[in-house]
């Protein structure tokens, strides 16, 4: 057992930190300018801007250490802003099952950040359980498109996205798991209709998006007919390094503390309040274990081996310890928690703290909610065999 | 030993339930919340009419002399509607101080004012670095002649920007946390000095912050005597607490039945989730803690009504179990609807900031067990 790491790690720490450092936004810069740029300069060099991406389509080939060592410096930098799905979702898809010429098609422009993305995947009908999801996809008798119908919830900035990457159920006779039908088409277009969804947090990220008669030519379908069900799975299986957020939990537990020192409670601060301290203690000492989970699971991998029983438990875990720092934040604004919309009241951390507890309620709603995640473990880690239940 | 409510209490409930079933349909509440007020006058008024602002009032005072159970069975039944009228500001905490200071003349205009709807308060006493420890003032007030003059700042004044007069605390002696030398001021908010910054909150009320520059009122606007103002302000803080507890108890319960309900109705995986075990146990935790509660909320009520101050640790113990309930029942609940919780559109998700701000009004559950403890 060795946690030192090794020479040749430690360089690379020094010239991420020197990247970042040099690379970073400075007052005046404009934004958008800036923003092309550093993943410009990112992939100069040599694929830090698609970091995650394979060396033959330009990715870094970096080891699981450089990844991780990735994730914590950026976690404390201010990167520019960039959505998940067209980088992160739908190009690790292409590149698996699209052909060649949806590669050359797409990725580009997904590379640049110059296209929007966002992802068609719940359904009013079917949020946990996905598979059951009913938008039709008719191909037509020419065979030359399909013909798409139906409705898409929780859409994540369906309203600036470009493009979509949808599953659609071509076939109903079988398998509710088969016959679904992995497609991509523009978003601005007759027959799609986008309607905000106001959270809690009271902004407007998410979306309802309905589809009528929307044509969609087979050329832009991502591998066969009726696979789309393996090839979204196999999206779900890319993700594995950051997954648990340890590193920007550690930065936000840090700010925590930091904020903690400023508030005043009784004769010295809220940091020396004893259960407001120990309930931070308690989420230091999970986070000091699930930084080790994600280190156990990235050394596995980085020796070549199938990701262990423990790489399951990160997302539940990261999502639960981020729901408590958010939560604790807000507790630590005290009665100025409720003055809303950016009001100057109390505490500067105040402000925002409660939209960003209310937005972290989803953490383990999206992307599989943890009741599922549950089930999944018990299923393929625990081995449990049941007849009911959602596996 | 009984649990069962009088009579009068009864049609007390009945008819402030009717009210909300009728007036408190979440889109209209939404109307309201965005209206200039963040509440109808008009619905004032019935109050008034009701007899609704005459609760806590002594009849010789034109009140009808209702003790704790009244108020909780009015909070209860406003929780359930999430209510945007200043009841609790303005009848519980402003109309609290006033039966407990004034005299006189002025005691029979200013109560009568209150009871027919003609006057609204705010308890400006909450300062910045108090965080919840009501002792814990600076804002200070000198003599000056026959009069005072008053300096300072109070932060999150509920109703604040809609009232007719303040009633602000400040400190007439001693030091930053001395329970001895605070005095209560009635402040009309049109005086010179006093400035008021309104705004909204996350449950959609209303709150100020108060800034108070070389304000001088008379000698007549003490409220009771100089220095003496703490039992006051600890007998309308036990009073606001129980309200709260009250009014959050209306809401858990709305929010355990909507996820009975919701889960019966929800189809994945081709069954009712209520059909999956996990559902289940977490809805009978939801609705064990809520009957725990109620349980609490009933003792606290009785206890408070019997002794006074004197069942303050009872109280505490109230808050913390709504505080930590709450947010068990309100974090369940919303996991539970899945995405639908977490948007504007079900009513769940109002009732569950309503329960973050109760958490984070005269005190939160560390701070009510640390009393508790102590």
């Amino acid at each position: 057992m060795d946690i030192e790491l090794s020479a040749d790690d430690l360089k690379f720490r020094e010239e991420v930190r020197e990247f970042l450092d040099s690379h970073a936004h400075k007052p005046g810069d404009d934004y958008a300018k800036w923003r092309l740029d550093w993943f410009q300069a990112a992939r100069e060099k040599g694929g830090w801007d698609v970091p995650k991406w394979p060396q033959k389509f330009g990715g870094p080939g970096w080891s699981p250490t450089q990844h991780y060592i990735w994730e914590q410096e950026t976690a404390r930098a201010n990167l520019p802003w960039d959505l998940p799905f067209g980088v992160g979702m739908v190009a690790p898809i292409i590149m698996s099952y699209g052909n060649e010429e949806q590669q050359e098609r797409f990725l580009p422009d997904i590379r640049a950040r110059t296209v929007n993305w966002c992802q068609g995947y719940s359904e009013p009908g079917a949020g946990s359980d996905l598979a059951s999801l009913k938008t039709k996809a008719e191909l037509s008798d020419d065979g030359k498109h399909y013909v798409v119908n139906g409705s898409k919830i929780w859409t994540t900035m369906a309203h600036i996205a470009d493009w979509i990457f949808c599953l659609t159920r071509t076939d109903a006779s079988g398998k509710k798991q088969e016959g679904i039908t992995f497609l991509l088409f523009p978003m601005k277009q007759d027959g799609i209709e986008v309607k905000p969804i106001i959270t809690l947090g009271g902004s407007h990220t998410v979306n309802t998006v309905h589809f009528t008669d929307v044509k969609v030519p087979v050329e832009n379908r991502i591998g066969e007919e009726g696979k789309g069900w393996t090839y979204a799975k196999g999206l779900l299986a890319h993700e594995r390094t950051g997954l648990a957020g340890v590193s920007r939990s550690l930065v936000a537990l840090e700010k925590l503390k930091h904020q903690a020192t400023t508030v005043k409670r009784g004769n010295g601060t809220l940091l020396e309040d004893p259960s407001f301290r120990s309930k931070l203690a308690r989420l230091e000492v999970d986070l000091q274990a699930l930084e080790f989970t994600e280190l156990r699971s990235l050394a596995r991998a980085a020796s070549g081996q199938q990701p262990g029983p423990e790489s399951s438990i990160l997302k539940l875990k990261g999502t639960e310890i981020q729901q408590r720092i958010a939560h604790l934040t807000m507790e630590a604004a005290g009665p100025h928690m409720a003055p809303w919309g950016g009001v100057e009241a109390g505490p500067k951390f105040a402000r925002g703290g409660t939209q960003s507890y209310l937005g972290s309620r989803a953490y383990t709603i999206y992307g599989g909610a943890s009741e599922v995640q549950k089930d999944i473990i018990a299923k393929n880690v625990l081995g449990i065999r049941t007849q009911g239940g959602s596996n | 030993m009984n649990f069962d409510l009088t009579e009068e209490q009864q049609l007390l409930e009945d008819s402030v339930a009717r009210f909300v079933a009728d007036k408190y349909p979440l889109e209209a509440r939404r109307k309201l919340a965005e209206g200039e007020r963040g509440y109808a006058e008009e619905q004032w008024q019935a109050f008034a009419e009701l007899g609704w602002l005459a609760v806590p009032f002594s009849e010789e005072d034109g009140g009808i002399g209702g003790g704790p159970v009244e108020a909780m069975v009015v909070m209860e039944q406003f929780g359930r509607g999430l209510v945007l009228e200043p009841y609790l500001p303005t009848v519980i905490l402003g109309g609290g101080v006033l039966r407990r200071t004034l005299t006189g003349e002025r005691r029979g205009e200013l109560l009568g004012r209150l009871i027919e709807g003609r006057l609204q308060l705010a308890f400006a006493h909450g300062e910045e670095q108090a965080r919840w420890d009501l002792n814990d003032v600076v804002s200070s007030a000198r003599e000056d002649g026959d009069g005072w003059v008053i300096n300072g700042h109070k932060t999150v004044v509920y109703n604040g920007g809609n009232a007719d007069l303040l009633i602000v605390s400040a400190r007439t002696s001693g030091g930053q946390m001395d329970t001895d030398g605070l005095s209560l001021f009635l402040v009309d908010p049109k005086t010179d000095g006093v400035k008021v910054r309104g705004y909204p909150t996350v449950d959609g009320l209303r709150a100020a912050e108060v800034t108070l520059k070389d304000v001088r009122v008379d000698g007549s606007d003490l409220l009771g005597a100089a220095g003496e103002a703490w039992p006051v302000i600890e007998a309308v803080a036990d009073d606001a607490v129980l309200a709260l507890c009250a009014e959050a108890l209306g809401g858990l319960d709305i929010m355990v039945k909507d996820t009975v309900q919701y889960t019966q109705e929800r189809q994945q995986f081709g069954h009712p989730m209520s059909d999956f075990q996990t559902v289940q146990h977490r809805l009978v935790e939801m609705f064990m803690e809520y009957e725990q509660c109620k349980s609490l909320v009933y003792r606290a009520t009785m206890e408070y009504a019997q002794n006074g101050h004197e069942a303050a640790r009872t109280l505490s113990a109230c808050k913390h179990l709504i505080g930590t309930a709450g947010k068990f029942i309100g974090e369940t609940a919303v996991q539970l609807h899945g995405g639908m919780g977490v948007t504007e559109e079900l009513r769940l998700g109002h009732f569950f900031k309503r329960q973050l701000v109760i958490e984070s009004q005269f005190g939160n559950a560390d701070f009510h067990l640390e009393k508790f403890a102590a």
